[in-house]
């Protein structure tokens, strides 16, 4: 039992070690229900965009699909999904390659 | 006809609605408090609490994710959810209409709160396409619909009034 978190951290160490240069982005999906004005509001407020570059990565989420909105080490992007879901927008993360 | 939300001083919301309007939203916040409190996969919660990793490698992650974060998004929801109960009780009536002064952190909350309550009516009506608030009369859903509807017009005019 004792044995199990100790050895878990050195897998999560050497996940960073060995890819340490791979940063993470954060996306946001289109959502049916979610209002325009809203997701701009919301990308403004979390990621200090401008109201033209929040309305732009609006624009792409519902016209394409999905738009890629920060990034960075795992914890950020983390943490953004986190802010993201508080908010009510569908968010997900994935290593950028 | 004057808009429901309007921005007063700094940062303050004074929110205008009728009598049956008020009725109708006093009604709303238990039944999020319900779906939150049952948890559970339920497809309401799958869309409040979705994953935050996609890939099938970072299904761990994901788990990590959901046992850290879950509890925390939960009490946000249900911090603003108070906001709006306490603040629906506290307006003032008169004979033509609700009234109630809000501060930022309350107008923060009602919008959170109307977008949560939203996201779980579109999932209830299985809303997949964009819904532009028309509405069919025909449609078994009709008075659900209209609900998600005035929502959103809801939603909307908090939004200008709290960029105004």
């Amino acid at each position: 039992m004792s044995t199990t978190a100790p050895v878990r951290e050195r897998t999560e160490q050497h996940d960073d070690v060995a890819e340490p240069d791979i940063p993470w982005v954060v996306i946001v999906w289109n959502d049916p229900v979610n209002l325009m004005s809203y997701v701009v509001f919301v990308l403004q407020k979390l990621f200090g965009y401008s109201k033209e570059a929040a309305t732009r990565l609006m624009l792409d989420v519902h016209h394409k699909g999905r738009a890629v909105v920060s990034s960075g080490p795992r914890e950020k992007a983390e943490f953004d999904v986190y802010r993201l879901h508080g908010y009510g927008l569908w968010a997900t993360m994935q290593k950028d390659r | 006809m004057a808009g429901s939300f309007k921005r007063v001083g700094d940062d303050r919301v004074l929110v205008r609605l009728g009598h049956d309007e008020v009725a109708v939203l006093r009604g709303l916040p238990d039944q999020l408090r319900g779906v939150l409190a049952d948890g559970g996969d339920e497809p309401v919660n799958q869309r409040l609490f979705p994953p935050a990793y996609l890939d099938v490698a970072d299904v761990e992650r994901d788990t990590e994710y959901h046992r850290l974060m879950h509890d925390d998004l939960v009490k946000e929801k249900l911090a603003n959810l108070d906001l709006v109960t306490e603040s629906l009780a506290r307006g003032s009536t008169s004979v033509r209409r609700w009234t109630v002064e809000l501060t930022a952190g309350e107008a923060a909350a009602w919008l959170g709160v109307l977008n949560d309550l939203r996201l779980a009516l579109g999932v209830r009506l299985d809303i997949t396409e964009d819904f532009d608030g028309d509405v069919d009369d025909s449609d078994p859903r009709a008075p659900a619909l209209r609900l998600l509807s005035y929502l959103g017009w809801l939603e909307e005019q908090l939004l200008d009034a709290m960029q105004a």
